[in-house]
């Protein structure tokens, strides 16, 4: 029934410019969690240059993803994309 | 007009597996097909605090919820945009997370919480989920007038994703009980 239509949706934005670098990230941050956050080792966030490479896809790709949408959805999130929000963590840990 | 939900759940798995399986419930490929719902999931913020050990995120997800027809008609789209917040806090063992729909919002707001705390009757191995949904339609929206009917339907829809991703969930914590035990590949 509609599910074609919505694989065709869900496949068109998957294939999002950011896709790989996204997949990439979540890996990364999927493995630290589970092998470090959670044992006790949350004083060092890694996965960073994974991070700044999705982020800086996200934030160039804003206008034709939908994501501005959730921009001027909330305010709260207003300072996501802004230079100085990254990680608190990337100062200390460089 | 504003209609809550609670449902609970026991994970037979350590709360570190369970929130592990949790981050990857949306991600993985495999889990595309039985969570169709999901078209999208961006990260949008993750911060650390490394003296809290506390781990905050932002994410954006879009979610494919067609309605009936005349739902449809009315609102004129089924794609709902949604922001779902995460604290997790690992020295004191706990995950919640918070999410909410970003748009539709004058017509509909829901709301969804979800905790994961060790199991009081077995912390080390067991892992207790609490959901807590509202649903609230806007008094003078166009969806007014049907608001119970509305209300039914989306919650419906609601219990019936969320047995989906408990199915989901644990099918995630198998796979890295075997992975942690060296089976896995």
């Amino acid at each position: 029934m509609g599910l074609s239509k919505r694989e065709r949706k869900s496949s068109s934005n998957s294939t999002s410019p950011c896709a790989h670098l996204r997949a990439a990230y979540h890996n990364c941050f999927n493995r630290w969690y589970s092998e470090k956050f959670v044992k006790g080792q949350w004083n060092k966030e890694e996965c960073l240059s994974e991070w700044q490479k999705y982020r800086s896809c996200l934030s160039e790709h804003l206008d034709d993803k939908h994501l501005s949408r959730f921009l001027q959805a909330e305010g709260a999130l207003g300072s996501i994309f802004q230079e100085d929000s990254g990680n608190p963590v990337e100062n200390t840990a460089k | 007009m504003v209609k809550a939900y609670t449902q609970e759940h026991v994970y037979k798995h350590p709360w570190e597996r369970v929130t592990s399986a949790s981050w990857r419930k949306f991600a993985d490929p495999e889990n595309k097909r039985t969570l169709s719902h999901i078209l999208e999931v961006d990260t949008l913020n993750q911060k650390l605090d490394p003296l809290s050990g506390k781990l905050y995120t932002t994410r954006a997800l879009t979610i494919h919820a067609p309605g009936p027809w005349f739902i449809r008609k009315i609102i004129g789209q089924d794609i709902c945009h949604c922001v779902e917040s995460t604290v997790v806090d690992a020295p004191s063992k706990s995950m919640q997370l918070t999410t909410r729909n970003v748009s539709l919002q004058k017509f509909i707001e829901v709301e969804e919480k979800i905790r994961y705390d060790p199991h009081p009757d077995n912390p080390t191995g067991w892992t207790v989920c609490r959901q807590e949904t509202s649903i609230h339609i806007k008094p003078l929206s166009a969806l007014a007038s049907m608001a119970e009917k509305v209300e039914q339907r989306c919650a419906e829809r609601f219990m019936q994703n969320s047995v989906k991703g408990r199915e989901v969930m644990e099918r995630i914590c198998k796979y890295l009980e075997a992975e942690s035990s060296g089976m896995a590949l």
